[in-house]
């Protein structure tokens, strides 16, 4: 049994070919530009948009006076148990308890969609290895049927844990967000030593690996940050698919409002594609295979 | 009608790709002056022009009437009037083009009278066609598709003298073959005014190389009045010449397998040393300009050969010169050539006009087959219309034409167990709504039948029977006992529609016991409106849905899916095989406004789902592998189509490796029974701005249904219709 937050199917940018890829709920960094913060958490949480509410009161038979009135609930008011008596999306409730066989269920439907294609299914997050035996199980069915595995990763945590589904991956896509360690504790909340680290083992592992980088503006998105992070790949990553630059995602706003949370980045834009452009040139000059998402 | 005649300077530039660019813009000039003097119009955009402002009403004075009504029907008051129209038909002429002429009305507006022959009255069919809201197709013309080989085999003058041969052998059918003769005589004299047309264009163009192109066009138009066709460009002008004159006289947009008809023309020209290859894409545009007819490239032969050809890719090379309004379809089966469906995948994100479409090849080979057809045949059927195959030449089928209306079927069935005095249950109403699906094709059928054994005298086919197998030989029109075969299509529409209620009212009310059956129906009467209306809509409209994967709803789709076929193919019989499909074309409108408030949430009058595909919203994900998968899963997998309707952000196929995964879902569905599948690629920034102010978007092109269309000539309720579909997609 783990918990996620989304099963997306048809996914076209979590690695090659189209895959369904799994997003576990739960994290152990917390990047300030995180495009997901309703995966961060690993317990389940309520989520509020209050334009979608129509005033019902389903969710709050004990406040008569919101209800007359047509208001929202309180959010200090609100369980997840709310949620299911809303229908109209106002309130919903994000991570769901599942058990292996009911996300392989999901998976498999998609089988032809990854034989044609090449694809498969991608473990992400949040952090896929804070669940490490729910991420074990998934693609041990993923694996009896032929259906190719990934994971997505931040890779902060014991190696020996990828090292226990090695058997079972046949792509790593790790994530190197920035390459100073002060830097990367102060926007992460960790450090990048273990990271790095791993990062360096990874050949130990004998499968093809795609590093990526999301660039955030103000926080990596200098050249000479893209440069060390791309000369640290040239020298330690032989099993490298590509390095790849993904530009900021501001999408997250709205869900950072529905969890009732400051969102740091709520006024950031993405880069010009000309800026991510010449990163991506940056880059190449470490003699890598570069990508832009 | 503009004057293309001597307006560019002798010194302008005059390649093939010029002249196609010139065309191109002259188009979209040609359909603002549509817009403006005909206003919006709901259907392919048929390469028409606009006529002379007087042509329709000094049309309208010869018209010639041979029944008390003022109308006109049958082969007398359709050959007659035809040819009338032909004669006084204004020949067009662009020196730019490689062929002269262009559609500008169709025949049929003007009959003073539009219903069915008076004298053939099929009242007693109406009250079950009214209570199940059928689109009875009682009097519909074209919709099955002719075979170009027998046009390109003999030419007008072998064609009349084909009827010359037959006539004796058919004593009695004089005025069948009369009505014939007439119809290539109108088209012929239609030609000889086009010649004198090109001779004043020649009079007055200055530039050199158009002065050539006239000299050449009117070479082509003087053989092929009575002559067959020998070269590339005589094959496609004789097409021309035809598909103006079939669209004209009824609408006919059948085409046929493209490459292939076109191949050995090409070849030959070659080994002549008569063309180059840029000569011979430009004659193909020039084709494709003349009007956006239903195409086919591709597909797979009887013993299982590939026909993709490098042909092939011309054709579609031809459509991408144009890069406009288009209708080619083409046919994916698994062994076809990868590169080729990659370049059609390429095409269609490049020039965002939703061509091509893809069918799927083996589903509809083995489907058809099953319908006791050999091989041979099955793989002869091609893509030649909105949703729809056929035999080329040999079969008459109503495609697109008759349709159940699902939702209303359902609607029925659950006011008469709301009347019940036997308990609510589900199951109690998926066995009122299965005998009144069988009750309501079995008036669908009868309707074809009647319109089977009457549609001669009232409205025959005229053109399609020259290129038809059977009637000349027969004496009869193919819609009276001319054809080879008759495999009638009856669609079934708003199968979404009716199984998210069966699984609404499965989940609110007997699983969850969240609403009871009387607060259902009080709530619909009021049409959500109340206290807890739309608290409850809402609720029913948040229950698993067809689409979803896996779902009750997809489960009570397959069941209704698999009813309706049954009941379909059960009407078999008297020589005339029945084939089901799920298809609306754009009647989701009309059919919705049908049918009150449905339990799947949906207020009364809204449209219902349109083709097979889900309502939108019909998962968290939107996921295209689920909703396909779904579709998949309802074929009913005997030839004709259930399509899939996607609308997809440019930005999905941006490089190869996304442009393959594309391709590679594309296989997947076909290898899962996918029979058709059209996509739309459009952003919904642009949607959104042209739904604004549409004539700022003249180029901006959708595909509506089956077919695509200038979104600017669009009626606001047809425009509303894709706009929702684009953003409830992104």
């Amino acid at each position: 049994m783990g918990i996620i937050t989304e099963i997306q199917r048809f996914s076209l940018n979590d690695g090659p070919g189209i895959r369904t890829t799994v997003f576990l709920k739960g994290c152990d960094m917390r990047c300030a530009w995180c495009h997901n913060p309703e995966t961060c958490e690993s317990a389940p949480q309520v989520m509020l948009h209050p334009d979608k509410c129509i005033g019902c009161g389903a969710c709050v038979q004990f406040d008569e006076e919101r209800m007359r009135k047509g208001l929202p609930p309180a959010r200090e008011s609100l369980a997840p148990t709310d949620a299911t008596e809303c229908f109209s999306g106002a309130l919903s409730v994000v991570g769901k308890d599942m058990t292996a066989a009911e996300v392989f269920e999901e998976i498999v439907q998609d089988a032809a969609y990854y034989e044609t294609s090449g694809g498969g299914v991608t473990i992400s997050g949040g952090e896929a290895m804070t669940q490490p035996e729910f991420v074990r199980d998934i693609l041990a069915l993923c694996r009896d049927r032929g259906i190719s595995g990934a994971v997505e990763t931040n890779a902060a945590y014991p190696f020996e844990r990828l090292v226990e589904v090695r058997g079972l991956l046949d792509l790593v896509m790790v994530d190197i967000k920035i390459y100073n360690n002060n830097m990367h504790r102060k926007w992460t909340g960790v450090g990048n030593e273990r990271i790095l680290e791993n990062v360096r083992r990874l050949s130990e592992l004998n499968l093809p690996v795609i590093i990526r980088t999301p660039v955030i503006p103000g926080v990596n998105d200098a050249a000479d940050e893209i440069a060390a992070i791309s000369r640290f790949i040239a020298d330690n990553v032989p099993n490298l698919t590509y390095y790849e630059l993904l530009n900021f995602n501001p999408l997250g706003d709205s869900k950072y409002r529905a969890l009732d949370l400051d969102n740091p980045f709520a006024h950031a834009r993405p880069l010009p594609d000309s800026d991510i452009a010449r990163l991506a040139d940056i880059a190449r000059l470490a003699d890598i295979p570069v990508r832009v998402g | 009608m503009r004057d293309r005649v001597n307006q560019l300077p002798p010194g302008v530039p005059m390649d093939y790709r010029a002249r196609m660019a010139i065309l191109r813009e002259r188009k979209l000039e040609d359909t603002q002056d549509k817009l403006h003097e005909l206003g919006p119009v709901n259907s392919d955009d048929h390469g028409t022009i606009a006529p002379p402002k007087d042509f329709a009403e000094k049309l309208k004075r010869t018209i010639y009437s041979n029944h008390p009504n003022g109308s006109w029907y049958g082969y007398d008051g359709y050959s007659e009037n035809f040819y009338r129209l032909m004669d006084a038909y204004p020949a067009f002429i662009d020196p730019c083009d490689a062929f002269p002429c262009r559609e500008m009305v169709y025949l049929g507006s003007f009959r003073p009278a539009r219903g069915f022959l008076p004298e053939a009255s099929y009242e007693h069919l109406k009250p079950l066609q009214e209570k199940y809201d059928i689109v009875h197709g009682i009097g519909a013309q074209q919709h099955f598709g002719g075979d170009y080989t027998i046009g390109l085999t003999l030419g007008w003058g072998g064609l009349l003298d084909k009827i010359e041969a037959y006539r004796p052998r058919n004593p009695g059918h004089d005025d069948f073959y009369d009505a014939e003769v007439k119809t290539i005589n109108g088209i012929q004299q239609w030609m000889r005014h086009a010649i004198a047309a090109i001779d004043e264009a020649l009079a007055r163009e200055t530039h050199p190389a158009l002065i050539d192109n006239l000299h050449q066009m009117r070479g082509c138009t003087e053989h092929l009045l009575t002559g067959a066709p020998r070269t590339l460009r005589e094959a496609c002008n004789w097409i021309c010449w035809f598909k103006i004159a079939s669209r004209t006289y009824d609408g006919d947009g059948a085409g046929g397998q493209l490459d292939e008809l076109l191949r050995p023309y090409y070849e030959a020209d070659l080994a002549a040393g008569l063309i180059t290859r840029d000569e011979a894409i430009f004659y193909i545009a020039c084709l494709l300009l003349c009007d956006p007819h239903y195409y086919q490239v591709g597909g797979l032969t009887a013993d299982g050969q590939d026909m993709v050809t490098y042909f092939s890719y011309m054709v579609l090379e031809a459509a991408d010169w144009l890069d406009s309004s288009c209708n080619i379809t083409v046919r994916v089966h698994e062994g076809m050539d990868r590169a080729f469906l990659k370049k059609s995948v390429e095409y269609l994100f490049k020039n965002k006009n939703g061509w091509p479409r893809f069918s799927g090849d083996d589903a509809l080979t083995e489907g058809f087959m099953r319908r006791g057809y050999s091989k041979e045949l099955a793989v002869q059927r091609v893509a030649v219309g909105c949703h729809w195959m056929s035999l080329p030449g040999l079969e008459y089928t109503l495609n697109d034409c008759v349709k159940t209306n699902n939702a209303r079927i359902f609607e029925v069935a659950l006011n008469e167990m709301r009347s019940d005095v036997q308990p609510q249950s589900v199951e109690r109403l998926w066995e009122i709504f299965t005998r009144h699906t069988r009750a309501c094709v079995d008036a669908t059928a009868e309707g074809i039948r009647f319109h089977l054994r009457h549609q001669w005298k009232n409205s025959p086919e005229l053109p399609l029977n020259l290129i038809s197998h059977g009637p000349i030989e027969k004496g009869l029109d193919v819609s009276g006992g001319g054809a080879e075969y008759y495999n009638m299509c009856i669609d079934g529409t708003g199968i979404a529609t009716v199984s998210d209620s069966f699984a609404a009212l499965e989940q609110r009310i007997e699983k969850e016991g969240r609403l009871t059956w009387e607060k259902m129906y009080e709530t619909l009467d009021s049409d959500f409106v109340g206290p807890d209306g739309e608290y409850i809509r809402l609720m029913l409209a948040g229950s698993n849905r067809y689409g979803g994967g896996g779902t009750p709803a997809d489960h009570w789709a397959e069941r209704i899916s698999k009813h309706f076929t049954e009941c379909v193919l059960a009407q078999d019989g008297d020589g005339l095989k029945f084939i089901p499909g799920w298809f609306s074309w754009s009647n989701t409108i009309p059919m919705g406004k049908a049918v009150g408030a449905t339990p799947n949430g949906r207020k009364a009058h809204a449209p219902i789902n349109h083709g097979a595909n889900p309502h939108p919203g019909f998962r968290r994900d939107g996921a295209l592998t689920a909703m396909s998968n779904s579709i998949c899963a309802i074929q009913p997998g005997y030839g004709n189509t259930a399509p899939i309707q996607l609308e997809l952000d440019p930005g999905m196929a941006r490089g190869d490796e996304a442009v393959m995964k594309i391709v590679n879902y594309i296989r997947a569905i076909m290898k899962q029974g996918a029979t058709l599948l059209n996509i739309n690629i459009i952003d919904e920034d642009q949607i959104l701005e042209a739904d604004k102010d549409p004539s700022l978007y003249p180029d901006l092109v959708v595909r509506v249904t089956g077919f695509t269309a200038y979104f600017c000539m669009l009626t606001k309720d047809f425009r509303q219709l894709v706009v929702e579909r684009i953003l409830k997609a992104s």
